[in-house]
């Protein structure tokens, strides 16, 4: 039944190479003097199959580009795209119906649910379309995170680097056509932090998945394909297959 | 992070109210009684005093019967109102007669009901200036026999005006009279919502008590003479049996009568405003417990920069105090306001209280602002210490730890205390006496109750899970997280469902109770009667039918056999007892005391029967020989008789008209019961009565089934009372439930932000939260509906054995409380889900 709505949705939009796209975006907070501008008219393509990073110095507006293409924040004017579903026109149920089907979401914070399962948090999306998991899928994505001794572990049972695991295995695990991901590796060591972003690269180049990245760190960074730089609330460079050294020295020139 | 701090406040704000809101009810119902209470009595003193004030002595009989239901006094000769007129100082002195008068209304039906309202009183219309508590606002004193003076409060219900005729019913039977004048007492239509009607001396005499018998004499004195002066001086002429109060004396315990009259009333109130603060109590321990682990680290923060113990102790119950005094301040006011509503129900319940102000006593206001507070304070105490033992290491902890295993200690002890309340219920059933019964099932259950509190958390995760099933089952994947919520944090459940759990079982205790007692009654009805008719006169003791009724009945051709009951009070054995009046001769036939030893035939002149619990509680025996004084004061010597079974019948004693009928105050039949003739059909044998029975407004004609229905009747008065006040409970109870789920929402904003972000849709998390609640709620009313019905169990079987045949499950009424706890628990949870689906996502996952 939800299924078949958002089919209806897809139908009528446009086709479109990008999976995600912005035109115009702007995002102000507040009103007045005290009005911040976020973001500032940025337009921007995410083409599929591609590992993209936004990088910035805080209050760049990174982070608030990311919820709005991921359709967790709402524009001011402009307009998002995803997967050729313009989000401004979707009720608030269409949305979430979705960010079920078509969106991927790893956070800082890991964010599991405490009382399910390492395997129920990653068929969590699934679950609450009421669809059945594909088990040979489930077990790929499974493989692919390297977690089949813990899939009956509690998160409180797992260590950061675990769970982090666990939630790109969910966002995965739907297939959806874009995954989000807000500075994955932002709670954890050096180590987890290189298995989390070899996973992710692996995710793009043998499943084909599409990747949005937002982060602050040059490592991150640098195992994306291609990235773009942030500085108050407009894109000021972007930067095609960069390298971690790259990426510190271009960051260096906008911090200054 | 504006937004989150604002939702914080309001969600305090709410919950304030909640935590309240249980106290709230509790001190207004306490103050509320007590402020009705003060003020009832405040005005009826002054009322008597007033209409007693010409009234300087009171002579009477000495000799009184009382027993649970009635006080019965001997009459005077009328030669007292010669002797006492005759003493020095006495300036007048009149007879006095008051006694059973119902007036039929302009609609042919009886007004007021003596059973169930205010008394229906007959007299004599005063004659002496000063004696007359009543004034005439139309029409003129009665001077023929067949007039009388009626109340304005009477006239106006009956429709009745001066010049009409009507019936009036007395002991003496129906009786036709003339409505010549109408009158106040004082400035009230009626005394207290009772109707009067007064007649000549002679005729009240004649109708209301029996000629040449008085009630008492009233007499005022000389000018100069006081009160006691002029009783010291009537009592030397007095002869023995007749006593003199003065007239305050005689105020006193009209005061004292109406303040008993009263205290059905405020038991009741006082019961409910207990109810509401133990319920409330709960409430509040369960609010503060949620408030501290909120603030865990803040506490711990407070530790770690240097607060001691007693620091952060002293911190948490000055907020409770606080709280509670805001309470009971709102209580106090909202209880004035109540007892306004209840003289306003009282009324309209035809108990008529005069006019004035409303009585606030110092009293009040202290005993409602210190149990509301001190509540408050117990209620707080637990939380508070474990507030105080928060270890200062928590403030660096990432979040409130869970304790998710019940400690082995707390099993143990909740399983004693288990054992030692369930052992003292049971041991209830083998008491000796009822007394002794209530007494172990009381402790006992006062046991199990904290053993449920004690245990509750042991028992939440398993039941909860158990409940939560069907849903997981039906609902999929919220289902599962439904399940999991309920689990997660058994402690909170527990503590969410016990006020819940606390009002369930009072609402099942009574329902089982209330329920066993129907069916009790109707199985007694249906074994000793074997009649096919009731003639019911409504009355208790207390008028009846005159006995030419029960004549005319046994004259129709329908009706093969009829015999009548009578209820009285005389003393036996130095202790006034109430008392069954049966004819020996036409008895048996028609009912079955299910009589042991003796016959019901042998209750002769000087004989009396026994039921068979007092005759084995006393060692009575056939031939055991008892002194006993009658209504009248004649005393003599009564041989047992009889021992029968059928208490709930006939009660403890019964005694042989022929024995009764010499020395009582009143010969009215309280209820006819009949045969009909063999092929008469019960429709027709029934019509033929009622044509009787026209003659004799108030009979009610029943066939038996509707008699045992209507026996029990009075139990479903009751129980919606009861129901009434417990619904209010359940409500303070249902606040604690919407507390804690507030609470567990806002613990869970980002996991519930991540459910979101993830695709859980509105609908569905609202219905997650609703469903907790419903596991929650159902979880409580399963704990109260056990326990009421085991406590029931043990008070029918045990304390309650004399008076029950049978035990009885009131299924559907259990199965409706349960329904409407789990939809209670619903509403509950309303907000929560609300506020649960209204969740910001991105502040929710905490990336701002």
């Amino acid at each position: 039944m939800t299924a078949r709505s958002l089919t209806r949705v897809t139908a009528s939009a446009p086709a479109s190479t990008a999976v995600a796209i912005a035109r115009h975006a702007v995002k102000i907070y507040g009103t007045g003097d005290t009005a911040v501008r976020a973001l500032d008219d940025v337009s921007v393509e995410f083409p599929a199959g591609r590992y993209s990073a936004i990088m910035g110095p805080s209050g760049s507006g990174k982070s608030t580009l990311m919820h709005c293409l991921a359709g967790l924040d709402s524009l001011t004017s402009g307009e998002v795209l995803i997967d050729g579903v313009e989000l401004g026109t979707l009720k608030d149920k269409d949305l979430t119906i979705l960010r079920r089907e078509r969106i991927g979401f790893v956070f800082q914070a890991y964010n599991l649910v405490p009382t399910l399962t390492a395997e129920e948090n990653i068929v969590l999306p699934l679950g609450l379309a009421g669809e059945k998991a594909d088990q040979a899928w489930v077990d790929e994505v499974v493989k692919t995170v390297h977690l089949g001794d813990r899939l009956t572990h509690r998160p409180s049972e797992l260590s950061g680097g675990q769970q982090q695991r666990v939630a790109v295995a969910r966002a995965l695990v739907s297939k959806p056509a874009i995954i989000f991901a807000d500075e994955p590796t932002g709670n954890l060591d050096s180590r987890a932090s290189e298995e989390i972003l070899e996973f992710l690269q692996r995710a793009v180049r043998d499943l084909g998945q599409t990747i949005v990245m937002v982060t602050h760190e040059p490592v991150a960074a640098g195992y994306a394909d291609h990235v773009l730089f942030l500085a108050d609330g407009k894109i000021v460079d972007e930067m095609p297959q960069p390298t971690a050294a790259k990426v510190l020295d271009r960051m260096k020139s906008l911090e200054a | 992070m504006r937004k989150v701090t604002f939702r914080n406040l309001s969600s305090n704000r709410r919950r304030l109210i909640g935590t309240v809101l249980g106290i709230v009810l509790g001190v207004a119902f306490l103050s509320g009684t007590m402020v009705l209470s003060d003020t009832i009595t405040r005005t009826f003193n002054t009322l008597f005093a007033d209409v007693n004030a010409g009234t300087d002595a009171w002579v009477r009989s000495s000799d009184t019967i009382e027993a649970q239901f009635q006080v019965v006094r001997a009459r005077v000769d009328e030669s007292l109102v010669q002797t006492v007129a005759g003493v020095d100082g006495v300036q007048a002195a009149e007879g006095q007669v008051m006694g059973f008068a119902q007036v039929v209304g302009k609609d042919g039906e009886p007004i007021g009901n003596p059973d169930m309202g205010a008394p229906t009183f007959g007299g004599n219309w005063s004659t002496v200036e000063g004696l007359n508590p009543f004034h005439l606002v139309q029409g003129r004193a009665p001077r023929a026999v067949e007039d009388v003076v009626l109340d304005k409060k009477t006239a106006d219900d009956g429709k009745l005006s001066v010049g009409d005729r009507t019936t009036v019913l007395t002991e003496a039977g129906p009786i036709k009279v003339l409505v010549v004048g109408i009158a106040k007492f004082g400035d009230l239509d009626s005394p207290g919502g009772a109707s009067f009607a007064s007649f000549t001396l002679p005729a009240a005499q004649r109708y209301i008590a029996e000629p040449g018998k008085l009630d008492a004499v009233a007499a005022v004195a000389d000018s100069g003479v006081s009160e006691t002066d002029l009783v010291s001086r009537i009592e030397r002429a007095l002869p023995t049996g007749v006593e003199a109060i003065t007239g305050a004396e005689l105020t006193k315990e009209n005061q004292d009568d109406i303040q008993q009259g009263l205290s059905f009333f405020t038991v009741f109130l006082s019961a409910f405003a207990g109810i509401a603060l133990l319920v409330a109590t709960f409430s509040i321990y369960n609010t503060f417990s949620i408030i501290i682990a909120q603030r865990t680290r803040q506490m711990a923060l407070l530790r770690a920069l240097g607060a001691s113990r007693s620091q952060v102790l002293r911190s948490v119950l000055l907020e409770a105090v606080a709280t509670g005094l805001l309470a009971s301040v709102i209580g106090l006011v909202v209880g004035i306001g109540l007892a306004g509503v209840l003289k306003g129900l009282l009324s309209a319940f035809g108990f008529d209280i005069p006019a004035g102000g409303t009585v606030l006593k110092p009293d009040t206001v202290i005993t409602a602002l210190l149990v509301g507070v001190l509540v408050t304070l117990v209620a707080s105490l637990a939380p508070a210490v474990k507030a105080s033992r928060i270890a200062p290491i928590a403030a660096l902890r990432e979040a409130a730890i869970e304790s998710t295993r019940p400690s082995k200690v707390r099993i143990v002890i909740g399983v004693l205390v288990t054992l030692a309340g369930a052992g003292l219920v049971v041991s209830s059933l083998s008491a000796k006496t009822a007394t002794d019964a209530l007494g172990a099932a009381g402790q006992g259950a006062v046991l199990l109750i904290i053993a449920t509190l004690i245990l509750g958390p042991v028992m939440a995760r398993p039941i909860a899970g158990l409940l939560a099933l069907p849903i997981q089952r039906a609902r999929g994947f919220t289902g599962r997280l439904v399940r999991e919520n309920a689990m997660r944090n058994p402690r909170r459940t527990s503590g969410a469902a016990a006020a819940l759990l606390i009002g369930v079982t009072v609402v099942a205790l009574m329902s089982v109770f209330a329920s066993s007692i129907k069916a009790s009654v109707a199985d007694q009805v249906n074994r000793s009667f074997g009649g096919d008719l009731v003639v019911d006169s409504g009355t208790f003791g207390v008028g009846g039918f005159n006995p030419t009724f029960i004549e005319q009945v046994r004259a129709l051709p329908e009706v093969e056999t009829a015999t009548s009951l009578r209820f009285g009070v005389m003393r036996i054995a130095d202790d006034d007892k109430s008392i069954s009046v049966v004819d020996p001769a036409t008895g048996p036939g028609v009912f079955d005391l299910e009589v042991q030893q003796g016959s019901l035939a042998a209750l002769g002149e000087s004989a009396v029967g026994v039921s068979d619990t007092i005759a084995e509680e006393k060692g009575y025996r056939i031939g055991t020989t008892l002194p006993a004084t009658f209504p009248d004061g004649f005393t003599t010597q009564l041989t047992i008789a009889t021992i029968y079974g059928a208490q709930d019948v006939a009660g403890n004693w019964i005694i042989g008209q022929p024995a009764w009928n010499a020395h009582a105050v009143s010969n009215t039949d309280a209820i006819i019961l009949l045969n009909l003739r063999n092929g008469v059909s019960l429709q027709d044998g029934k019509a033929a009565v009622i044509r009787v029975a026209a003659d004799y407004p108030g009979a009610k004609v029943q066939d038996r089934d509707a008699f045992a229905e209507e026996a029990a009747g009075f139990v479903n008065q009751l129980l919606a009372l009861v129901y009434v006040m417990l619904t209010l409970a359940i409500l303070i109870a249902l606040f604690g439930i919407a507390n804690t789920l507030s609470l567990s929402v806002h613990e869970r904003t980002r996991e519930l932000g991540l459910l979101r972000a993830v695709g859980m849709t509105r609908g569905q998390l609202r219905s997650t939260v609703r469903w907790e609640a419903v596991v929650i709620a159902v979880f409580g009313a399963i704990g109260g509906l056990g326990l009421g019905v085991f406590l029931a169990w043990a008070l029918v079987k045990g304390a309650g054995k004399g008076g029950f045949t049978t035990f009885q499950l009131p299924i559907g009424t259990l199965i409706i409380v349960l329904v409407i706890a789990g939809i209670a628990g619903l509403l509950a949870g309303v907000r929560a889900a609300s506020r649960a689906a209204k969740l910001d996502i991105l502040t929710a996952v905490g990336s701002n």
